[in-house]
């Protein structure tokens, strides 16, 4: 079993590129869009990740439209939401509409790696569904 | 607002006095007006008709001298009233029916008194140029003004005229005017003060107390009608006076009755003064005592809106502020979160190398920076919660599984701090009608604020149970304690002792909590041994009607 590949979608290129960057010295595949476009670019370029992380709250297509969007384009793969405080309505939503968890930002790497390990675990459940 | 107190105090006794008075006023000068406008009518009546007793009788006793005249005059001959001794005789008949007749004379048609009977010796007096003579020739009968005539002795003449075929003869009497005074002064009463007869050209007929003796000039403002009585108000040295005038008939006389200001009204205006006095002197007394107070009670309900309206005033800034917040907040959210990330790499790089010059010193920092990222995220979620105070969206609510959730929250916070929390949720509880959010900011608040309060090692004590008619939950720390004084004033906004700690807040914890509870319907309290023995904040929310009733109580 090679490395569970992570793909993180954020308009906040930075904080996307930097926790790429720490999951990948974490012994995983990680690789950073800054929205929904560059998401479905590097699946069609050939990158399937096992676990999507979106941000909620973007500009343009926002993290939930980017779950349908991906759900779409990619093999099954398992999401976890992102949010801001005090968000929990949306990620309730998230959850009917099958995500797999969620966090509150700014996210504890030890949780989420966690959280990453459980989702490759079960397998890409939310594509099958 | 102190410089208005005397003013408002002031002005509250001038319009207190005015109130009181003003009507005491008006009905006392009513009352005056009305009582003087009545004694008055009553006042000239009386006079009218004492005025109108005194004229008739006075006519009636002139009428019977006059008749006395001419019955002498018709009775006896020329020759019998011209002889002395008869005429003599005649008087002294005379006077038995009439005592005021002082003498008695004839007088011929050439005016030449011809024969005299009494005690002045007038025989052959000649009156052809006197006044009265002529008139009596003209009138038959004649009763002259009072004048001084030969005797130079007041009195006044009757005649009556006697045609005879030599001429026309004038039987004369007279009477002194002291005769008439006397008289007067019989048909007088108690109630007059003056009662006299003067002639039409302005002349005394009689002596007046006020306005001379008989013979003295006197001339009244307005002569009356020629009959009847006349009684008006005038003026008499400064006093005003009611004065009765009428015509005596067939005389050239007007009698006069004068009569002052009733003791009846001297009396009621008396009293009607002592007691407006005493009731202006009492309801001033009252005034002045009740004012004091009034205003002070105006001043305090005055105050008591200011500072509502400052409340609320201070609530919507509190909204405002929360607002703001909110928005501030989510954006620094953003930034954090690329802090965090970009230190949690450095860190995890410093980490994975192991030849590196200060490579301790990095990973210190780096968790320096971390934990900074840390706290100011619990600041911006702080301030997050804070704006979460929305409208309140009811439904039903455990208030235990609140706690719970709250609990399970801060767990890990107070067990970083050494610091346990004990609950005792009564199992049995009922559901309230509240909004979860809300409560959860309240326990939150509630607790968080119990946990700055204990020392490492402390105990927090969370316990819910069924009041009366409502749910109670008690929060009892063990920590330092509120002092009495203070005690009044930690929910009021603003309001902090956490200065110089780590976890030091803006003091809006509880006023915030006050608030929420509030507008949830429920109460808020503080209560607590002495300083240093802990403290106890006690919350409690109604519950609904229906449940309300039944159940055990306390």
């Amino acid at each position: 079993m090679g490395k569970v590949r992570v793909l993180i979608v954020d308009d906040e290129v930075d904080f996307a590129a930097a926790l790429a960057e720490r999951l990948q010295l974490r012994g995983f595949d990680a690789q950073a869009a800054s929205g929904a476009d560059e998401a479905v670019e590097r699946i069609r370029a050939g990158f399937a990740p096992q676990v999507i992380l979106l941000d909620l709250k973007m500009p343009g297509i926002d993290g939930l439209a980017t779950l349908t969007l991906l759900k779409q384009e990619a093999p099954p793969f398992e999401a976890i939401l992102i949010t801001g405080h005090g968000s929990a309505g949306a990620a309730v939503e998230g959850m009917q509409r099958g995500l797999f968890d969620y966090l509150v930002k700014p996210v504890d790497i030890g949780e989420l790696v966690e959280k990453i390990r459980s989702a490759a675990a079960s397998g890409g459940r939310a594509g099958r569904a | 607002m102190d410089w208005r107190r005397p003013v408002l105090s002031r002005s509250l006794l001038l319009i207190m006095v005015c109130v009181a008075l003003v009507p005491l006023g008006v009905a006392a000068s009513f009352g005056y007006f009305q009582f003087r406008s009545l004694v008055n009518q009553e006042e000239m009546n009386h006079l009218r008709w004492h005025g109108e007793r005194a004229l008739h009788s006075l006519e009636m006793y002139l009428d019977s001298l006059r008749h006395g005249v001419v019955e002498t005059s018709a009775g006896y001959t020329v020759a019998e009233l011209s002889d002395q001794e008869r005429l003599a005789r005649i008087l002294s008949r005379l006077k038995e029916e009439h005592r005021s007749f002082v003498d008695l004379s004839l007088v011929d048609p050439e005016g030449i008194q011809i024969a005299y009977a009494g005690p002045y010796r007038l025989a052959g007096k000649d009156y052809s140029a006197s006044p009265w003579f002529n008139k009596t020739l003209v009138r038959k009968v004649h009763l002259s003004e009072v004048f001084m005539g030969f005797r130079n002795v007041p009195h006044f003449v009757i005649a009556a005229s006697k045609g005879t075929a030599q001429g026309t003869w004038v039987v004369r009497a007279s009477v002194d005017a002291e005769t008439l005074d006397h008289y007067l002064k019989t048909i007088s009463s108690d109630l007059l003060d003056d009662i006299f007869l003067v002639s039409d050209d302005g002349v005394l007929q009689s002596s007046s107390r006020y306005y001379g003796r008989a013979s003295s000039g006197f001339a009244l403002p307005s002569l009356p009608g020629k009959r009847g009585t006349d009684v008006a108000r005038v003026m008499r040295g400064g006093e005003a006076v009611l004065r009765s005038t009428s015509h005596v008939q067939g005389t050239p006389w007007i009698l006069v009755l004068e009569r002052g200001e009733s003791r009846l009204w001297s009396a009621f205006r008396t009293q009607l003064l002592a007691v407006s006095l005493v009731t202006a002197l009492a309801v001033g007394l009252l005034v002045v005592g009740m004012a004091k107070p009034l205003a002070n009670r105006i001043r305090e309900a005055e105050e008591a809106r200011e500072s509502l309206i400052k409340e609320s005033e201070h609530t919507g800034k509190l909204a405002s502020i929360g607002r703001l917040a909110a928005g501030v907040a989510h954006e620094i959210n953003n930034p954090l979160a690329v802090i965090k990330e970009k230190a949690g790499l450095m860190k995890d790089l410093v980490d994975l190398s192991q030849e590196m010059p200060h490579r301790e010193k990095f990973a210190r920092e780096l968790g320096d920076l971390e934990a900074a990222v840390g706290r100011a995220r619990v600041i911006t979620h702080r301030l997050l919660g804070f704006a979460r105070r929305m409208d309140v969206r009811l439904q039903q609510v455990q208030v235990n599984d609140v706690i719970r959730e709250v609990v399970g929250f801060l767990d890990r916070e107070a067990m970083f701090r050494g610091i346990r929390i004990e609950q005792a949720l009564d199992a049995g509880l009922p559901p309230i009608e509240s909004d979860t959010g809300q409560l959860q900011q309240i326990f939150l608040n509630i607790v968080n604020n119990a946990i700055d309060a204990v020392d490492r090692g402390g105990l927090i004590q969370i316990a819910s149970r069924r009041a009366d008619h409502s749910v109670r939950i008690d929060v009892r720390d063990d920590g330092h304690g509120i002092p009495a004084e203070i005690r009044q004033k930690i929910f009021e906004p603003f309001f902090t002792t956490k200065k110089g700690t780590e976890r030091h807040g803006a003091g809006l914890g509880l006023s915030i909590t006050y608030g929420l509870v509030k507008k949830l319907g429920g109460e808020i309290s503080v209560s607590g041994a002495e300083a240093g023995s802990g403290t106890v904040f006690t919350v409690t929310f109604p519950l609904p009607p229906g449940e309300a009733g039944s159940g055990q109580s306390g």
